[in-house]
């Protein structure tokens, strides 16, 4: 029983909470309890605000029919983000001490929309790196396989939703660090048009890439958080896939992937042409240089954040950030600024291809979930290192700034999710939310739940 | 384009008003022996080759309007 609510997605228990065969407070103590059962296995928490939590619970079940959307639900957030009076460390040991004095924009939305935040999840150092690996507090395992990651950088909130610790999960995504691991752990993965979700009162890595995204059991969830997370936003449409067109990026996007994963997007595929949408390949703008273009945005931006910090507490910062930052340092300011204008250029390009096209459709990543340790992974007899391999399909749509979500499609013959990415339209959000809400209503997607004995 | 040597960064550091990099990190960003920045030299010669594009007057990107 409490299993099958701690899997349940947020609709499902909002229409338990409403109609009283739950209350807040039971359903708070489900997640409770796993919390403390997972604890030493997840890595996916470095802060808990139970008591907080009850009280929360305990006013929501008081007011169950206030209207909003959220009321009683728990998720947590990624370290990154401020709550009022908690400390947020980013992972690291040079803000052991940083005690937030008001709560980052995104969590102020939530509380609005009646959600509890039950705590703050593990990350990869400042969101600095793809593989979740953090020496302070942990590696985050894959909740399919303890051998394996989560991915990153929002490690601990794909694994306390992925081993049912929380509802959802807010993380942020500067190259794929929602999107990748939520598609490595089953579940989906959001990032809105750039700039839609305010970042403010969120520890940034890089202010030109960073997004804050959302990690939940389906798209109807990420829709009501992005609701919540922008009530501004227009309602999510109903979308018909009959007559969609859906752009297939030629070459880059489905070169150097595994095998059964390229399959379950054949399936896909498949799928979406018998339900009436148009398949159409797309020539994507060249994808050679765009790493470097997006690490030449990053490193110096993060290093003009991190100066603040460098000389009282340089010594704080684990060795790989630190090279990470000198990096930043020795790029010339020309160099930034090109790298913007190509940013640009992939924009204006992508407009072009979007004026074709309701969505894009890609692998989320070309692997699934490396081990834990692995420097390297290996696609047709090619090494990469882990972290490129896992971002390699969605670090560009940060530089881009369309909104992408990742969606489970399938499970791998060595146990692990496989998944999907759809982009679509510049301020679209609302458009691909109901396409790929249709898509799962429609298409089984349905995972086994990890076996987490 | 000449490599990248040891002596340019330390003059970063040094002479351009740059936080005190360990020489371990400069050492690393010329000659990476520990794995932690694998390519900076093959990321400055794909900027050199990024250099030679032109792109016109087209500006830094920035915000996303609602057209």
């Amino acid at each position: 029983m409490s299993a099958q609510l701690a899997f349940a997605s947020i609709g499902e228990l909002s229409r338990r909470l409403q109609t009283r065969d739950l209350s807040a407070a039971q359903l708070l103590e489900v997640y409770a309890e796993r919390i403390g059962r997972y604890a030493d296995t997840s890595k996916a928490f470095i802060s808990l605000d139970l008591g907080g939590a009850r009280r929360k619970a305990d006013t929501a079940d008081r007011n169950l029919d206030n209207g909003l959307p959220l009321t009683g639900i728990p998720y947590a957030c990624k370290d990154l983000f401020d709550v009022a009076g908690q400390i947020t460390t980013a992972g690291s040991k040079v803000l052991q001490d940083n005690t937030a004095h008001s709560d980052a924009d995104a969590i102020r939305n939530m509380n609005q929309a009646g959600a509890i935040c039950i705590g703050k999840n593990n990350l990869h150092e400042f969101a600095y790196g793809a593989t979740g690996e953090n020496i302070i507090y942990g590696t985050a395992p894959n909740p399919y396989d303890h051998s394996r990651l989560a991915g990153g950088s929002s490690s601990g909130s794909a694994a306390a939703v992925g081993f049912g610790l929380c509802a959802a999960a807010l993380g942020t995504d500067t190259g794929g660090s929602v999107r990748a691991p939520a598609a490595l752990c089953g579940l989906v993965g959001f990032k809105p048009t750039f700039g839609r979700i305010s970042t403010a009162g969120v520890i940034p890595y890089s202010w030109t890439l960073d997004h804050v995204g959302t990690l939940t059991r389906n798209a109807q969830d990420a829709a009501t958080l992005f609701k919540a997370l922008l009530p501004t936003a227009h309602d999510i449409p109903q979308v018909a896939l009959r007559g969609q067109v859906i752009g297939i990026p030629e070459g880059f996007f489905f070169t150097r992937c595994d095998r059964e994963i390229l399959d379950s997007i054949d399936l896909l595929m498949k799928f979406l042409r018998t339900a009436g949408a148009v398949l159409k390949p797309v020539s994507m703008p060249s994808m050679e240089h765009t790493r470097s273009v997006s690490l030449t945005v990053q490193m110096p931006e993060a290093l003009s954040f991190h100066n603040r910090y460098l000389e009282q507490r340089g010594h704080l910062y684990s060795q790989d950030f630190r090279a990470g930052l000198a990096l930043g340092q020795c790029l010339l300011a020309e160099q930034y600024i090109r790298a913007k204008r190509f940013i640009e250029t992939y924009r204006r390009d992508m407009a072009v291809i979007f004026a074709g096209v309701d969505a894009l459709l890609t692998p989320a990543t070309p692997v699934i979930a490396p081990a834990i340790g692995a420097v390297e992974v290996s696609v047709d007899g090619i090494p990469e290192p882990a972290g490129n391999a896992i971002t390699r399909y969605t670090s560009f749509f940060n530089m881009s700034g369309h909104p992408a979500i990742t969606l489970p499609c399938g499970m791998h013959s060595a146990g692990l999710p496989m998944a999907a990415q759809l982009i679509g339209r510049h301020h679209g959000d609302e458009q691909l939310l109901g396409l790929v809400r249709q898509i799962e209503t429609d298409y089984d997607f349905t995972l086994p739940l990890p076996d987490l004995a | 384009m000449q490599k990248l040597d040891k002596k340019t960064l330390l003059g970063i550091r040094d002479q351009l008003g740059s936080y005190a990099w360990d020489d371990t990190e400069i050492d690393e960003l010329v000659d990476p022996k520990l794995g932690i920045i694998t390519g900076f030299q093959e990321l400055l010669e794909q900027l050199e080759y990024l250099r030679r594009i032109d792109l016109g007057s087209t500006p830094p990107a920035g915000d996303i309007s609602d057209a």
